[in-house]
């Protein structure tokens, strides 16, 4: 087992399978940190079962907060070298992920990026393709980092860059501040295939598509406000 | 180019510039109550004197004075709109800040509680 590496799950409401998902990761790695983003089902209850780290939201902050509360839980081990976010619904592959690991431990980039379009995205919509492909473009235009994927759940990444890393934008727009850091940071970056499985399930907890809208109008607001 | 055009686009343009270079200021904050001011005492005007608002209204190009005072809200609506926004956000990450200590804590509360009545257990087999 892995001691210097941490597995960052937001978990919102997945009680049917977030057990199984935690199962999968503990198989590979210990320090498993599950941020329970206010759920209102067992999803609480489930985490205790797996014996991974459970912190609780005390109501729900959106996946990007999550995401920054697990690792400024992780960052207070200071042995923690490697940060992998992981979604909780199933979608991500564990062996994307310690394959993301072995290249990002080979020392070159300081952020391993997952990207289901240098892969397989299995079952996903062509409107959801389109979408996301809308949101890569306009990630590559604003922030001037060249990905093919920019709302890819699964990242690895280092120290360094989990220190530098803030995330305050609300729901899904977090996404874009991780490749926002990349560029303010200059941190050295590269994307690798993941298979992303659109299950039934999955599917159906997805963001609807026209969140895309309010995420883009967050965007342009925060960007401008922030100067 | 009638007058009132220039003024309202050089008037949302400005609002928007300025607002987004100092969305934190007090200014920011003390233009707003001025604003309120100032449309309540020209809508007091409107209501007394339509005359007195359809001239000012005139000496800028627009027809009636009720216009002028639309194209006004229009534009001040657009400052609040922003402001408030800002602050909102300025709002929601503290608050964040703060739910998330909490929930760091309280983590740290639970193991360290599962550390002793560890311990405790383990005192108790010796």
């Amino acid at each position: 087992m892995q001691q210097d590496v941490y597995v960052i799950i937001p978990v919102y409401n997945e009680a049917p399978v977030i057990g199984a998902v935690v199962g999968a990761v503990s198989r590979v790695f210990s320090n498993i940190v599950c941020v329970n983003d206010g759920s209102y089902d067992d999803s609480a209850a489930e985490i205790v079962k797996t014996g991974a780290v459970l912190i609780n939201h005390p109501f729900n902050l959106g996946q990007g907060a999550a995401l920054k509360t697990g690792i400024d839980y992780a960052l207070q081990d200071a042995d923690a070298a490697y940060f992998i976010t992981f979604d909780s619904d199933g979608q991500h592959q564990i062996a994307d992920a310690v394959g993301m690991l072995e290249v990002l431990k080979e020392g070159a980039y300081d952020i391993v990026l997952g990207s289901r379009f240098l892969g397989r995205a299995d079952n996903i919509s062509l409107i959801r393709a389109s979408v996301l492909k809308a949101a890569v473009a306009f990630s590559n235009l604003t922030t001037g980092v060249r990905l093919t994927d920019a709302h890819n759940g699964l990242r690895v990444f280092n120290r360094r860059y989990a220190r530098q890393i803030d995330i305050t934008m609300p729901g899904m727009a977090h996404a874009t501040e991780f490749v926002h850091a990349i560029a303010t940071g200059k941190f050295k970056y590269t994307e690798l295939p993941v298979t992303i499985l659109y299950t039934e399930y999955s599917k159906k907890k997805s963001q609807s598509l026209f969140n895309s809208i309010n995420i883009g109008f967050d965007l342009l607001m925060r960007r401008i406000s922030k100067k | 180019m009638i007058v009132i055009q220039v003024l309202l686009i050089c008037g949302i343009v400005a609002v928007f510039g300025w607002l987004l270079l100092n969305p934190r200021s007090q200014q920011v904050h003390a233009w707003i109550k001025i604003l309120a001011a100032a449309f309540t005492t020209f809508g007091v005007v409107v209501i007394i004197s339509p005359g007195t608002s359809d001239r000012i209204a005139h000496s800028v190009g627009v027809g009636r004075g009720a216009d002028l005072l639309l194209y006004s809200i229009a534009v001040s609506f657009v400052y609040v709109m922003v402001s408030v926004y800002t602050r909102n956000i300025d709002e929601q990450e503290k608050f964040e800040k703060m739910a998330r200590a909490i929930a760091l804590l309280d983590t740290r509360v639970r193991e360290l509680n599962d550390l002793l009545t560890e311990t405790q257990e383990q005192k108790k087999k010796t």
